[in-house]
C-alpha cells in the first residue's frame, strides 16, 4: 500500500514543493495532535472541512470491508456535536493522552486543491493513579486535506486502528 | 490315618483358641473342659478367620457376620451360615496334640433335617400334596424353602425365578465378587444337591406377570399358568434408574444381579476414573472395591451428607471421612443432570458442574416389585404389608425379602428392611407358617453389615436421623464403635461398629436395656456439631465442599446486599466457569451470516474458553473447542476466514470442519518404529464438540449434550423480546468492536438490569430526550431470573421541571447539529424503540433505536472481561438505512456516548471493590419486588439474578 517514490527524477521545484506540501501536512498533524493532547476538542473540530468524513475504524473491519466505525462522523456538525458531548455530558476518568504521528506520506496536490496522505500514530494514555503510559491505540491516518483559504483542513480522516482490543474506552479521539 | 502334631497340650486353655497351619491348611485347637477340638479356621460362609471369633458355650462365632459354628460339630448354627465348618479328628499323646486331617471330629451328613436341630418336635400335621409356589428365586426364597421343608412341609415346591440362576446372596456383589476374594459358588444360597434334596422343581429365567387370588393361579410370560395353595412372592426389587438423560448409556452401571456385579468387574478393569452416584451403602462400597483398585473415584450424593436417610448426619459424616482417608473425592449436595458420552469418556452434569469419568456407578436405592402383590389384592403401601408369619392381607399369599415391608414399625412408621439378615428371617417365618406352623421367632434386633475401606462395618438397631451420635474409641477408624440415642429418652436406637465385632455382640444387651445409655461407662463422648468441624489447622485434608460452603456465606441480609468476594474472588470464578458457563446455559458464540459458505469459520469463546465456530460442507453449523487435542496448542489462530480443514501448526494434526480428528502425521510411526499406540483411533480423539443451536440467525453452543431448547431456555417474554428484534429478516454483518474491561463480567449483566442508573449517568440519554424517569419503560426478567430486557419507548415530552430537580444529569440548553442520527424508524413490531436483552450468562441483545448489535461478554478473570461486539443490520436496508446505523451507532461501543460511560462505571466499582476488603453493596431499591419492576427506580431484576445465580453456584 505504502507509495513508491516515482522512479523518474523529479526536477529541482517539484522537490522542493514536495518538500513545502510534506512539512505543511506535518504542521497541520502537529496543530491537530496538540488541540487532542490538550483536550481543545472544539478546536479541534474545526480542523475539517463542513463536508468532512471522521471515521476510527478497527483494521479488522477495514480489511473485511466492514463499515462499523468506533466514531462515525459523517461532516462536520456530527464532530461538532461529538466535541460538544465528550466535553460538556460524557463521564469519564480524567486523563492524559499525547498523540505522536510520523511517517507521513504526501501525494501531489491536485488540480481542486486535495490532497491525499498518509501518516502513522500512536497515542499513549495516562490514567492518574497509574505510574505507566499506556499504549492506548496504534493505527494510521489516510487522510484527504482540502486547501482552503484558512489553510488545510480535513476532507477525510480514516484513522484505522492495529490494536483491535481496546483498552476499556475510547474517550478523546485520535 | 495321618496324626500330624499339631500343637503342645500346655498351649491351650480353657475355652480357648490357638491357630496352627498343617500342611497350608489353617487349623484351630479349642479346649472345652479337658477335651480338644479342631476345626477348619476359616468361616464358611466369607473369608473370615474364625481365631479372631468369639468362643463361648462350646461355639465360636465368626468375627465377620457373626456365623456361629458348634465347636465339636461345626454345625452351622444360626444365619448367615449355611454351611458346616469342617472339624478334625483329635488325640493327645505324650503332652502333644495331634490332628488327622482326613478324618473329621463326629462325621455327619449336611442334610436339610440336620440343620435344624428342633424341627422334629416343630412339624406340624398337614395335608399331603399342597403344592407352594415361590416366586423369586433370591435369598428369601431359599430361606422360607429350607424353613419349609425342616417344619415338615411335603408339597411339591416349584421356585420361579426371573433370573438364570439358583438362589444367591447379593451382599458379595458389591464386595468380595468385585475383589475377587469370592467367587459366584460361594454366593450360592440353594445348591443344585439342594433342589434335589428339597424337592424343588427351579424353573430359571421364568418372569410370573400376574396373580389370580381366586383362582389361585399365577400367570407366566409364556403364557402358561402354575396352580398354586400356597404362594410365596419374594419378588424383591430393582435398582433405581436415574431419571436423567443418559442414564441408560453404556458405562454406567446399576447393581442388582450377578451379571450386573460382572459387568462392573469388567468395567472397573478398563477405567481410571470412576464417578458413583448415590452415596449409600451400596455406592460407598462401590467406590471402596474401585479404590481399592487403585482407580479414582467421585462421590456424588445429592443430600448433604452420605446416607442421609437413614442414619444422622454425624454417623454419615464419620463414613464420609472413611471414604475420604482412602482417597475418594465426596461431592455433597451435588445432583446429577445428564450423562453424555464424549471422546473422553462420559461426562456428568451435574448441578456442581461438570464431571468427566471412563465408569458411572449408580447406587440410588431400589424399587420393590410389587406388581404381582397388586395384582393379586394384597395390601401395598411401599412394600407388601406382612405379618410376623410373612402373611399378606390375601389368604394362601405370604411375601418375604426386600419387597416386603417389615412387620415392626419404627418410629411410627413400617419400612423395608433391605438386608441379608431380613431376607433370610422374613424367608424362615415365611416357610415355616406355609408348613402350618404359627408360632413366630422373637424378634430381632434389625442387623447390617457392610464391608468398605479394610473395614468390615456392624449395624444392630435402627437409627433415626435425629438420633444423638456418640463414639467411642479411635473415631472414623477400627475399633470406633458410634451408638446412636434417641434424644428424649437417651435410650439406644443402634450401634455402628468398625471392625469390631465383640461391640456388636455386647450391643444386642445394650439395644434390650430400657435405661437411659450411660455414655461414660462406655467411655463414649457425644458428637456435636462443632466436633463435626475439622480444625483449622488441619484444613489441608477437609472436605473442599464444606470448606466452600463455610468460606462462602451470603449476607444475612438476603439479596439486598453483594459481598464484594461475588465479583473479585478467584475461587468462585472458576466455579462460575463450571458450573454456568460450561453448565446448563446456552452461550451466544456467532451469528449465522458470520460464517454463511461451507468452510468459513470464526474464533469465538463459551466463557475464557476459545472456540472455533464452523459450517461445514452439509451447510451445518458446528462448535468445537480451540485446542489440539495432541499438545493442547490453540491452533486457529485468524479471527475469521475460509478453510477446508484447520490444521495445528505443531505436530500437523487436521481437523475437519466439524472438529474431528483427520490426520495424525506419522500415525504408525517410520519403519516400524515409533507412532502412535496401535489402538488410537482417530474416531476417539476429535475435538471437544459442543452442542449448538441456532435460532433467527443467532448461533448458540452449549457443553451439555442435552440442553433444552433455546425457545425454553429463553422463556415466553424474553423469547418474544429477542424475536422482536431477530424478526425474521436476515441479518447482514457491519462490523465489530472488541475491547478489555477491568470489572467482573456480571456488572455487565447489572448494568442493564438496573435502568436506575440509565436516567443518571447517562447525561446524554436525558438531555436529548431518549429517556427520562418518566418514560414509559420496563424491566422485564424471567421468571428464572437469569435473563432480562430493559426497553424504553423514545420520548417527545420536554423534561418537567419537577423531574429536572431529581436529575443532575439534566442540562437545559443544548442542542445537536445532526440530531437526524437520534431519528428512530420505526422497523419493529415493537411498543419499545430501545431493548437491551441480557441473555445469560454472556449475550447482550442491543435494539438501540436502529442500531443493532451484539454483546458477547468473555471473562478472563474475576477482575476482567473482554467485550466482543457484533454489529449488525438487515438485507434489504439500503444504503442510507445503512448509514443511519451507524451513525446511530455513536451512542454505544468502547467510544458511543453511553457506552464510555458504563465502561468507564464498570471499571469503577471494580476498583472500589477490590482497594477495599470485606465489603458488601447495597441493591435495595424496589425492595418488595424481584424480578420484572414496573419502575426505572428499581433493582429488583439484579435481585432476581442473584437468585439464580447463587443456586447455579451451589451458595445457600
Amino acid at each position: 500500500m505504502l507509495t513508491v517514490p516515482d522512479k523518474k527524477v523529479p526536477t529541482q521545484d517539484q522537490a522542493i514543493a514536495a518538500m513545502l506540501l510534506k512539512a505543511e501536512v506535518e504542521a497541520f498533524n502537529t496543530a491537530y495532535s496538540a488541540a487532542l493532547d490538550e483536550q481543545r476538542l472544539s478546536d479541534w473540530a474545526e480542523l475539517f472541512t463542513p463536508d468532512g468524513f471522521y471515521i476510527i475504524i478497527s483494521r479488522e473491519n477495514h480489511d473485511r470491508g466492514l463499515p462499523v466505525g468506533l466514531i462515525y462522523c459523517e461532516n462536520q456538525g456530527m464532530i461538532r456535536d461529538r466535541a460538544f458531548a465528550l466535553e460538556k455530558t460524557a463521564m469519564f476518568a480524567p486523563r492524559y493522552l499525547r498523540h505522536m504521528v510520523g511517517n507521513v506520506a504526501v501525494e501531489p496536490e491536485d488540480a481542486d486543491g486535495l490532497i491525499v496522505a498518509r501518516a502513522n500514530y500512536v497515542v499513549f494514555q495516562v490514567l492518574f493513579d497509574r505510574p505507566d503510559a499506556t499504549i492506548h491505540q496504534v493505527g494510521r491516518y489516510e487522510d484527504v486535506f482540502q486547501r482552503t483559504p484558512g489553510g488545510l483542513r480535513l476532507k477525510k480522516r480514516v484513522c484505522v486502528y492495529d490494536s483491535l482490543l481496546i483498552d476499556n474506552a475510547l474517550c478523546i479521539p485520535v | 490315618m495321618a496324626w500330624r502334631n499339631a500343637a503342645a497340650r500346655d498351649a491351650l486353655k480353657d475355652g480357648g483358641v490357638v491357630d496352627v497351619e498343617i500342611d497350608g491348611t489353617p487349623i484351630l485347637l479349642f479346649l472345652m473342659g479337658d477335651e480338644v477340638y479342631a476345626t477348619h479356621g476359616i468361616c464358611t460362609h466369607a473369608l473370615a478367620f474364625l481365631k479372631d471369633g468369639w468362643v463361648e458355650n462350646g461355639t465360636v462365632e465368626c468375627p465377620l457376620h457373626q456365623g456361629i459354628f458348634d465347636i465339636r460339630t461345626g454345625e452351622a448354627l444360626c444365619a448367615p451360615l449355611t454351611e458346616d465348618l469342617r472339624t478334625y479328628a483329635v488325640k493327645v499323646e505324650g503332652g502333644e496334640v495331634y490332628v488327622d486331617l482326613e478324618m473329621r471330629a463326629t462325621p455327619h451328613k449336611i442334610t436339610p433335617e440336620a440343620t435344624e436341630k428342633n424341627a422334629p418336635q416343630e412339624k406340624a400335621p398337614q395335608e399331603e400334596g399342597l403344592h407352594l409356589v415361590v416366586v423369586g428365586a433370591g435369598q428369601a426364597s431359599a430361606a422360607a424353602i429350607r424353613a419349609a421343608r425342616s417344619a415338615g412341609f411335603n408339597g411339591p415346591i416349584t421356585l420361579l425365578g426371573a433370573e438364570p440362576h439358583l438362589p444367591y446372596e447379593r451382599p458379595p456383589l458389591s464386595k468380595e465378587l468385585l475383589s475377587g476374594k469370592a467367587d459366584f459358588a460361594s454366593c450360592m444360597r440353594l445348591t443344585e444337591p439342594d433342589t434335589e434334596a428339597f424337592g424343588v422343581v427351579h424353573r430359571p429365567s421364568t418372569r410370573a406377570v400376574s396373580v389370580d387370588a381366586q383362582a389361585k393361579t399365577v400367570a407366566l410370560a409364556d403364557g402358561s399358568t402354575v396352580p398354586y395353595d400356597a404362594l410365596l412372592l419374594a419378588t424383591g426389587g430393582r435398582a433405581r434408574r436415574l431419571a436423567v438423560p443418559g442414564g441408560d448409556l453404556p458405562g454406567v452401571h446399576y447393581l442388582r444381579t450377578l451379571e450386573d456385579a460382572q459387568a462392573i468387574a469388567k468395567g472397573l478393569k478398563g477405567a481410571k476414573r470412576v464417578a458413583v452416584v448415590g452415596g449409600g451403602f451400596i455406592g460407598m462400597e462401590l467406590a471402596s472395591a474401585a479404590v481399592d483398585q487403585g482407580l479414582s473415584v467421585t462421590v456424588l450424593e445429592r443430600e448433604s451428607e452420605l446416607m442421609a436417610r437413614l442414619m444422622p448426619p454425624a454417623l454419615g459424616g464419620a463414613f464420609r471421612q472413611l471414604a475420604q482417608k482412602a482417597g475418594v473425592e465426596v461431592r455433597l449436595g451435588v445432583a446429577v443432570e445428564a450423562i453424555a458420552a464424549s471422546s473422553r469418556g462420559l461426562v456428568l452434569s451435574t448441578s456442581d458442574g461438570l464431571l468427566e469419568s471412563d465408569l458411572v456407578l449408580v447406587g440410588v436405592g431400589l424399587e420393590p416389585e410389587t406388581e404381582l402383590a397388586v395384582a393379586a389384592g394384597c395390601a401395598v403401601e411401599g412394600g407388601i404389608i406382612v405379618d410376623a408369619q410373612g402373611r399378606t392381607t390375601v389368604p394362601g399369599i405370604w411375601a418375604a425379602g426386600d419387597c416386603t415391608l417389615h412387620h415392626v414399625a419404627v418410629n411410627g412408621r413400617r419400612r423395608r428392611l433391605e438386608s441379608w439378615q431380613n431376607a433370610e428371617d422374613q424367608g424362615a417365618a415365611a416357610g415355616r407358617s406355609i408348613a402350618g406352623i404359627t408360632e413366630v421367632a422373637a424378634d430381632k434386633a434389625p442387623w447390617f453389615w457392610t464391608d468398605q475401606f479394610g473395614l468390615n462395618i456392624q449395624m444392630l438397631g435402627t437409627p433415626d436421623a435425629d438420633d444423638l451420635v456418640a463414639v467411642s474409641g479411635d473415631e472414623g477408624g477400627k475399633g470406633a464403635v458410634y451408638r446412636t440415642l434417641d434424644p428424649a429418652s437417651r435410650r439406644l436406637t443402634a450401634v455402628i461398629a468398625f471392625s469390631d465385632p465383640a461391640a456388636i455382640r455386647a450391643a444386642r444387651a445394650e439395644l434390650a436395656s430400657n435405661a437411659p445409655f450411660d455414655l461414660e461407662a462406655a467411655q463414649a463422648r457425644l458428637l456435636t456439631d462443632t466436633d463435626e468441624e475439622t480444625p483449622e489447622d488441619e484444613d489441608m485434608s477437609a472436605d473442599p465442599a464444606a470448606q466452600f460452603a463455610k468460606k462462602y456465606v451470603w449476607p444475612k441480609e438476603g439479596l439486598t446486599a453483594i459481598p464484594d468476594w461475588v465479583y473479585t474472588d478467584e475461587t468462585i470464578y472458576q466455579r462460575e466457569i463450571e458450573r454456568i458457563f460450561q453448565g446448563r446455559t446456552w452461550n451466544y458464540v456467532a451469528l449465522e451470516c458470520e460464517v454463511p459458505n461451507p468452510g468459513d469459520f470464526i474464533r469465538s469463546h463459551v466463557g475464557p474458553t476459545p472456540i472455533v465456530v464452523a459450517r461445514a460442507e452439509d451447510g451445518t453449523i458446528h462448535a468445537f473447542e480451540n485446542r489440539c487435542v495432541h499438545r493442547a496448542a490453540e491452533f486457529c489462530r485468524d479471527l475469521s476466514g475460509n478453510t477446508k480443514e484447520f490444521v495445528c501448526p505443531y505436530h500437523q494434526w487436521s481437523y475437519d470442519l466439524k472438529g474431528n480428528l483427520a490426520g495424525v502425521p506419522f500415525r504408525r510411526g517410520v519403519d516400524g518404529k515409533g507412532g502412535m499406540p496401535k489402538d488410537f483411533k482417530n474416531s476417539e480423539h476429535g475435538l471437544k464438540q459442543l452442542a449448538v443451536t441456532t435460532h433467527r440467525g443467532v448461533v448458540f453452543a452449549s457443553y451439555v449434550h442435552d440442553m433444552e431448547p433455546l425457545e425454553d431456555y429463553l422463556g415466553e417474554e424474553v423469547l418474544r423480546e429477542f424475536e422482536a428484534t431477530f424478526d425474521g429478516r436476515k441479518l447482514t454483518l457491519l462490523g465489530h468492536y472488541r475491547h478489555s474491561l477491568p470489572g467482573n463480567w456480571k456488572l455487565y449483566h447489572e448494568n442493564l438490569k438496573d435502568p436506575y442508573h440509565a436516567t443518571l449517568l447517562h447525561t446524554f440519554l436525558v438531555t436529548f430526550g431518549l429517556l427520562v424517569a418518566g418514560n414509559k419503560s420496563l424491566m422485564l426478567a424471567d421468571p428464572s431470573g437469569r435473563h432480562g430486557v430493559m426497553a424504553s419507548a423514545k420520548s417527545t415530552a420536554a423534561v418537567s421541571d419537577d423531574k429536572k430537580k431529581e436529575m443532575r444529569a439534566y442540562k437545559e440548553g443544548m442542542t445537536l447539529q445532526e440530531p437526524r442520527f437520534m431519528d428512530f424508524i420505526d422497523e419493529f413490531d415493537s411498543p419499545w424503540s430501545v431493548t437491551m436483552a441480557t441473555i445469560w450468562p454472556n449475550l447482550i441483545v442491543q435494539r438501540e433505536m436502529n442500531t443493532l448489535g451484539i454483546r458477547q461478554i468473555v471473562p478472563t478473570g474475576p477482575h476482567e472481561f473482554i467485550m466482543k461486539w457484533t454489529m449488525f443490520g438487515f438485507e434489504g436496508d439500503d444504503e442510507e438505512m445503512t448509514r443511519h446505523r451507524l451513525r446511530q451507532g455513536n451512542l454505544m461501543g468502547p467510544a458511543g456516548f453511553l457506552g464510555l460511560e458504563d465502561n468507564e462505571a464498570i471499571k469503577f466499582v471494580q476498583d472500589g471493590m477490590v482497594r477495599v476488603p470485606n465489603g458488601e453493596h447495597l441493591v435495595q431499591l424496589d425492595p418488595d419486588t424481584e424480578g420484572t419492576a414496573d419502575t426505572l427506580i428499581s433493582e429488583a431484576a439484579i435481585r432476581a439474578m442473584y437468585r439464580h445465580w447463587r443456586d447455579a453456584m451451589g451458595i445457600a
